[in-house]
């Protein structure tokens, strides 16, 4: 794993334990670019869901690799066990047809060739800034293990910390208006 | 607040004595009978389908071919026939067919029965694939017992 | 450790032989203590006492065609069956078997196991959709609530004996508790954790009955109202598939169960530890599973969700701050 993050030079051989991780890694990020392409493209908005489920799984990979195995973790308990799940619920609970097709009727002309030159500056921008900048590296806090975690959410982002509560907090709040409004 | 907490104690204590009882319930011996390899003896009273009563020394039927079972019965099952007795008087059963797929085991042969020469026997697993299985010669039958007792 | 080849082959075929293993022939096990609770004898006539009945049925499974009926979704379809089992083979991978015993010590084993589970309810939900059948899409519904409703209790109460021991590792968290059964987590005479963790204990147990499906909180099954909820539209080796991974994920449920509160393979009084007690342990849990089963019948969602927020939530949050206050006080 960590000799992935620095790996210049000759590639390895396919057979070495280097190799077997290279594959795995670029496993997880087709994972994460097919489950994208099917949440996107797919008419069937629950397997838009499954998609999105595999994207997600595919990323908890990839911060595997970034050595974050809590994050990882994280994600698959948080993004595919929760989120995933509770917006394939609401997809199941609203629709009274089960068949049902995204409305993909009142498109004009213009739409197609306007999202794919967006998404394509978006991507060049991207890629450009990725390409250009001067990545500076950070020492490791911990080998990625709660404690460390733990130990620099409270004392170096404890700020970022309690401004996630609030978030939380208002989250709670907004929650509670819709459905009070949903009662009257 | 007091309802919540007797809730969850007598819930608790529900739950415990429905897990005793099937605790229990485990280490009671078996009730089923495993059928084909465990064969069930019928009650005295049980009712199967008739058969004849033979005489205790010859193994004879007792009947007299009196034919009272004959009328007794309301769908007709029993068809019996006799010849005379050559060496003494009355009559002599020469053939007696019960057409079990019609009888309703009510029991009127049985009852209207005066010479103790009909009962019900014990079979109980009568199953076959053919009808003509079920018309049963109760002569034969009885014979068959006789072989079986010698 | 030296990184063979082999020891990882070793447990791959050893893993998959214990799960399958135990799919086989815990479904033999429920047959047999179910008929006991009911005083007949289950299964009798395949191999002495019925044994060989899982072969049986396995293979008249493995010998019907698999079906796929005209409405459903047929990739969902065919990948909700797998995708039940996956995570349930997956999880054994960091359940520490005895000292020694264990495919891969992993630092946030605890974790790992939670985010699997979380794919087996995604199965759930998918195969009940692409049934495309209103039965399944009502049991998808219902199964993803209760799991959402069970999984916050069982998670709080794993926090607390994750405070306990101070390690995410199921192995360590093993560890701490070795040297009779006064140090297991559900006992533990240290800072006079007995005096909650048994409550814990019961809440986490509660919580895997919940989690896997299990009666008296099969709503995802429930053949009474659903005829048989998500699994309708499945036959043949859909439904095994099914119907193993739910066999698996008892199997899980008493192991986590087994290694966060009765000490993993520590013996009762100072015994010789191994993976025996380890086995014994977790066989007494799911006889456990069984026993509960055929004792109670299936409860009403709401009961059963009203059990989750209004009973399991409120506890395991006192639990959770009364065994933070006990850590802190001594």
């Amino acid at each position: 794993m960590q000799t992935l993050v620095a790996q210049t030079g000759a590639a390895p051989s396919l057979f070495s334990p280097e190799g077997v991780v290279g594959i795995i890694f670029l496993l997880t990020v087709a994972l994460v670019v097919a489950g994208a392409f099917i949440a996107v493209n797919s008419k069937r908005l629950v397997r838009a869901v499954a998609g999105l489920a595999v994207c997600f799984t595919g990323l908890a990979g990839v911060y595997y690799f970034l050595l974050s195995p809590f994050l990882a973790m994280m994600q698959m308990l948080i993004y595919v066990g929760a989120v995933s799940i509770l917006i394939a619920f609401g997809i199941m609970m609203a629709t009274p047809e089960e068949q049902q097709s995204v409305g993909m009727k009142s498109r004009s002309a213009l739409a197609g060739p306007l999202a794919a030159s967006v998404s394509g500056l978006l991507f060049a921008a991207l890629s450009l800034l990725g390409l250009k900048t001067e990545w500076q590296v950070f020492p490791r806090e911990g080998a990625g293990d709660i404690k460390a975690v733990g130990l620099a959410l409270l004392t170096n982002y404890g700020y970022v910390f309690e401004l996630i509560s609030v978030v939380l907090l208002l989250a709670i709040i907004g929650a509670l208006v819709l459905a009070q409004k949903g009662r009257n | 607040m007091s309802g919540y907490w007797s809730e969850i104690i007598t819930g608790g204590k529900s739950l415990v004595t429905g897990m005793m009882i099937t605790a229990r319930e485990f280490f009671k011996p078996v009730v089923t009978e495993q059928y084909p390899w465990e064969v069930p003896t019928m009650t005295p009273k049980f009712r199967g389908h008739i058969e004849l009563i033979g005489n205790e020394e010859t193994g004879a039927p007792n009947c007299i071919a009196c034919g009272m079972c004959q009328r007794a019965c309301p769908s007709g099952c029993i068809t019996l026939s006799s010849k005379k007795n050559e060496n003494g008087k009355g009559k002599v059963l020469t053939s007696y067919v019960l057409d079990f797929t019609k009888c309703s085991l009510c029991g009127s042969c049985v009852e209207s029965c005066n010479f103790n020469a009909l009962r019900y026997s014990m079979v109980y697993n009568l199953a076959s694939f053919d009808k003509n299985d079920f018309i049963i010669d109760l002569m034969k039958r009885l014979e068959d017992q006789n072989i079986c007792k010698r | 450790m030296e990184t063979s080849i082999w020891r990882a082959l070793l447990y791959l075929v050893g893993i998959m032989a214990f799960a399958g293993v135990n799919a086989a022939w815990l479904g033999w096990c429920e047959r047999k203590g179910a008929a006991r609770i009911q005083r007949r004898t289950g299964p009798m006539e395949a191999g002495y006492q019925g044994l060989l009945q899982p072969l049986c049925d396995g293979a008249k499974l493995l010998s019907k065609q698999l079906l796929v009926p005209q409405g459903v979704d047929g990739i969902l379809f065919r990948v909700a069956p797998v995708l039940a089992m996956i995570p349930a083979i997956t999880s054994m991978v960091v359940i520490p078997f005895s000292e020694n015993v264990g495919a891969r010590n992993m630092e946030l084993s605890v974790l790992l196991l939670f985010a699997l589970a979380s794919i087996g309810m995604i199965a759930i939900l998918l195969g009940g959709w692409a049934s495309g059948n209103k039965y399944a899409i009502i049991s998808g519904a219902r199964s993803v609530s209760q799991n959402l409703a069970y999984e916050i209790p069982m998670l709080v109460t794993v926090i607390t004996v994750v405070m306990i021991s101070g390690s995410m590792n199921l192995r360590d968290i093993a560890l701490d508790q070795q040297g009779g059964f006064w140090h297991w987590n559900i006992f533990r005479l240290e800072n006079g954790h007995f005096v909650t963790m048994w409550i814990s204990f019961l809440i986490f147990f509660i919580c895997s009955v919940a989690e896997t499906n299990r009666a008296p909180f099969d709503m995802a099954e429930a053949e009474s109202e659903l005829v048989a909820g998500f699994m309708t539209e499945y036959g043949s080796m859909g439904f095994g598939l099914f119907m193993m991974g739910e066999y698996l994920n008892i199997v899980v449920g008493a192991c986590l169960t087994a290694t966060l509160f009765l000490g993993g393979w520590d013996g009762p009084f100072g015994m010789t530890s191994g993976i025996w007690w380890f086995l014994i342990k977790i066989y007494i849990l799911i006889f456990t599973f069984i026993w509960i089963r055929w004792t109670f019948p299936r409860v009403q969602i709401y009961r059963l969700l009203n059990l989750s927020w209004k009973i399991l939530i409120p506890f395991s949050m006192a639990n959770l701050l009364i065994t933070a206050a006990l850590i802190k006080v001594f």
